[in-house]
């Protein structure tokens, strides 16, 4: 999985520090187990609700969300317990949201489907494959406006590449150099089907020529790689120069949605995938590299084990929304009389 | 419209006031974006010059012209919404919002909802459409029951300049996504220009022509032909109350059903396909909350139901008229 | 024979214009396809050429605005 030529401005080589690599696997480590913590709770029927599993992804978040500044927004998609948490979704808020509880991001209105919480950027989550697109333009177009150095990332999918509003956003974005990023994290699948089962094009960044915009293709597993096409990204948006299309490759280990037994993937690649699995991966790095001890990183491990039990302790003793407060607000700005 | 006409009346155009609207909103509101196909100076200030001028006075910053990409637009008008703009986005033709249903209905109607009220998409949407000048099926469709239908949006649809120029100064103000629904004829039709810094609540019908005898409840291009025969059924000694609606939503109930409660009958007008359109859910309000206080049933106007013809006096066929408005209007006397 | 010069629908929603200028004069003999009259539709101002030839009858004032469709003029 060869990287494509690295951005303009890029100092080839260019690595994260060993601070931005532990902040990473603290941000990777959290996901991955708040995955697992997920996955249990739904399967005991504690919680019902779609869950679309980004384990496996851990690593483009983190090193994108390492690379942001506050107020940058990020957009993310269904797949989108990674962005959330790499980027400061708070636990309680997320797993209450999730749990339907009036605790929750969005007093349990939204869904997981919808996590949203501008306060850490993630201003919209969306279901619908591909429309996170176009309203990213939008909310770079008002950075722009303000002059503020704000950048916008929007995440989705391989799938989502050949939905028409793509196209349509990175013209446009294009176009009037828009400070975005769009990340298409392709896992090779879209739903059931194999990336080149749907795509004609062999690579997604390819596209970015059609749109005169860069166009990389990275190891999005690699933190180190995944970190440099970011930060280049994130700065040249930031700097005014337009907007980037970065196809991070990855894999999903756990079928599209929760309760998907995914047969249409072949058991030697998961089995292989996930031998290669970037959280462990990156721990034995670090301590190889002497970054961090076996004692710091059992620590780290302790916080966010903590932060998601109390997480889920907290969403399951949430009170539930009353029909009769919420259903008529926030249709509209004023109540109503739904 | 109820005001009278004299020689030095000013008088404007839909497109006109249009225009006078979004020059105060981008006075007004510094937050207040322009955008859509052709709508800026150098693409001509929009095919019907209801922008002109603005970019030139505004900026490009402010006012810009798009690729023909309604998702985009739409999209772009979501996003800078929730950032705490002030988009107005066109959709130059109403039938193309079916290109970015999913930026309407999907995103800018429900992220306030779906958010638990952390976001707001306070985008206004402007878009022409109407039957009468042989556009044809695909130019022509009133489709604002559709995003009536959708709980969020709010819809409206002025009959006239002055109201033109009110509602969407009030729309571009509003907290809430709005489509703002232009009638291609009415841009340009004359009527009498507003006052500088004139506004038009959402939410709240007129009363053209009050009445005893029967209520007739239109919104749009009718409203000229339900003006007419109120007047002319005035001299048979039949006094009809004439609602313009204005806002279809939030609707003005209150008016509505008030003015029902007292005649105990009502007809409702508009230029959209009948079936399944706006007069069924406004009869069925009627019907449901006044049932003992009709003398019969509710009537409705609309269009047939065909897409829209193309040949003349197909397209004449297929939209109201006049005579359709007595005629109800008349059913509800005989019952 | 005779050729009724009817005024045509230019653009968008459009069902009257503006028949601006005559540029032929009343009486005058005119070749088909010569630029006839003027009208202004709100966007330009666009010449419309002859249908026909032969002596031009006007039948509608300049600078008046009428339905798409009118009879402004006849060629004899």
């Amino acid at each position: 999985m060869a990287s494509a030529e690295p951005n303009s401005g890029a100092a080839a080589g260019l690595l994260p520090a060993a601070d931005t690599l532990i902040a990473m696997y603290k941000k990777m480590f959290l996901i991955k187990h708040c995955d697992e913590q997920m996955r249990a709770t739904l399967r005991a029927g504690k919680i019902a609700a779609p869950y679309y599993s980004p384990r496996g992804q851990e690593v483009i978040s983190s090193a994108i969300a390492v690379n942001l500044r506050q107020g940058d927004y990020v957009i993310t998609i269904y797949r989108g317990l990674h962005d959330h948490l790499a980027t400061g979704v708070p636990p309680r808020e997320l797993w209450a949201e999730y749990a339907g509880r009036v605790t929750g991001s969005c007093k349990g209105k939204g869904g997981p489907m919808h996590i949203t919480h501008p306060a850490s950027g993630v201003v919209v989550t969306t279901g619908i494959v591909g429309s996170g697109m176009p309203i990213a333009n939008g909310l770079a177009w008002a950075s722009l406006i303000d002059k503020t150095g704000q950048v916008t990332i929007t995440n989705f999918g391989d799938g989502a590449a050949n939905i028409g509003a793509f196209h349509e956003s990175l013209n446009l974005a294009s176009l009037w150099k828009l400070p975005v990023v769009f990340v298409c994290q392709n896992n090779e699948y879209a739903e059931h089907t194999r990336f080149d089962g749907g795509t004609a094009i062999d690579s997604i960044a390819k596209r970015a020529a059609a749109y005169t915009m860069p166009g990389v293709r990275v190891n999005g597993n690699d933190p180190g790689e995944m970190w440099r096409a970011a930060a280049v990204a994130i700065e040249r948006a930031r700097s005014g120069e337009g907007p980037t299309l970065i196809e991070a490759m990855t894999y999903r280990f756990h079928g599209h949605n929760f309760g998907d037994p995914a047969e249409y993937i072949p058991k030697e690649e998961l089995a292989d995938r996930m031998a290669k699995d970037p959280v462990p991966a990156l721990r034995v790095s670090l301590l190889r590299a002497g970054h961090a001890t076996e004692a710091d990183l059992v620590a780290i491990e302790k916080e966010v084990t903590d932060t998601i039990a109390d997480a889920v302790e907290f969403a399951l003793a949430s009170p539930w929304p009353d029909p009769k407060v919420e259903m008529g607000r926030d249709v509209y700005a004023m109540e109503i009389q739904p | 419209m109820n005001a009278a006409l004299t020689p030095e009346t000013p008088m404007i155009t839909g497109a006109q006031a249009t225009l006078m609207a979004l020059e105060e909103a981008m006075a007004l509101d510094p937050r207040v974006i322009v955008f859509g196909e052709d709508v800026a100076d150098p693409e001509g200030g929009g095919i019907l010059k209801a922008t002109k001028g603005l970019s030139s006075k505004f900026g490009s910053d402010r006012v810009k012209s798009t690729p023909i990409s309604e998702q985009a637009i739409l999209g772009a008008a979501v996003g800078l919404a929730i950032a705490g703009k002030r988009p107005v986005a066109e959709i130059m033709l109403m039938n193309f919002t079916t290109v970015a249903m999913d930026q309407i209905v999907n995103h800018a109607a429900k992220i306030r909802f779906m958010s638990g009220g952390q976001t707001g998409v306070p985008l206004t949407i402007r878009t022409m459409t109407g039957a009468g000048t042989g556009n044809g099926g695909q130019h022509s469709d009133m489709l604002e029951a559709w995003f009536a239908h959708v709980p969020g949006m709010k819809v409206v649809v002025p009959s006239n300049p002055a109201d033109q120029k009110g509602l969407l100064l009030s729309c571009i103000l509003d907290d809430d996504p709005c489509l703002f629904v232009e009638t291609t004829m009415l841009m340009r039709t004359k009527g009498p220009a507003p006052p500088p810094g004139y506004r038009v609540p959402l939410g709240k019908a007129a009363i053209v022509r009050p009445g005893s005898d029967v209520t007739l409840i239109g919104y749009g291009r009718p409203m000229f032909d339900v003006v007419a025969v109120a007047d002319k059924l005035r001299d048979e000694g039949i006094s009809v109350e004439a609602i313009d609606l204005r806002t279809i939503v939030p609707m003005d109930e209150e008016t509505v059903l008030g003015s029902v409660a007292k005649t105990g009958r009502a007809v409702v007008v508009h230029e959209a396909v009948k079936r399944f359109g706006v007069g069924a859910e406004i009869s069925s309000r009627i019907h449901e909350t006044l049932f003992d206080k009709l003398k019969a049933p509710v009537q409705r106007v609309g269009a047939k139901y065909t897409p829209v013809p193309f040949s003349r006096p197909l397209e004449q066929a297929f939209l109201w008229s006049a005579n359709d408005i007595e005629a109800a209007i008349r059913r509800t006397l005989r019952a | 024979m005779t050729t009724e010069i009817l005024l045509p629908q230019l653009g968008f929603g459009v069902d009257e214009c503006v028949l601006q200028e005559w540029l032929v004069q009343d009486g005058a003999e005119v070749t088909a396809g010569q630029p006839l009259f003027s009208v202004e539709t709100g966007k330009a101002v666009q010449e419309i050429e002859a249908p026909a030839s032969g002596r031009l009858s006007i039948l509608r004032a300049s600078e008046q605005t009428y339905p798409i469709g009118t009879v402004v003029g006849l060629l004899k």
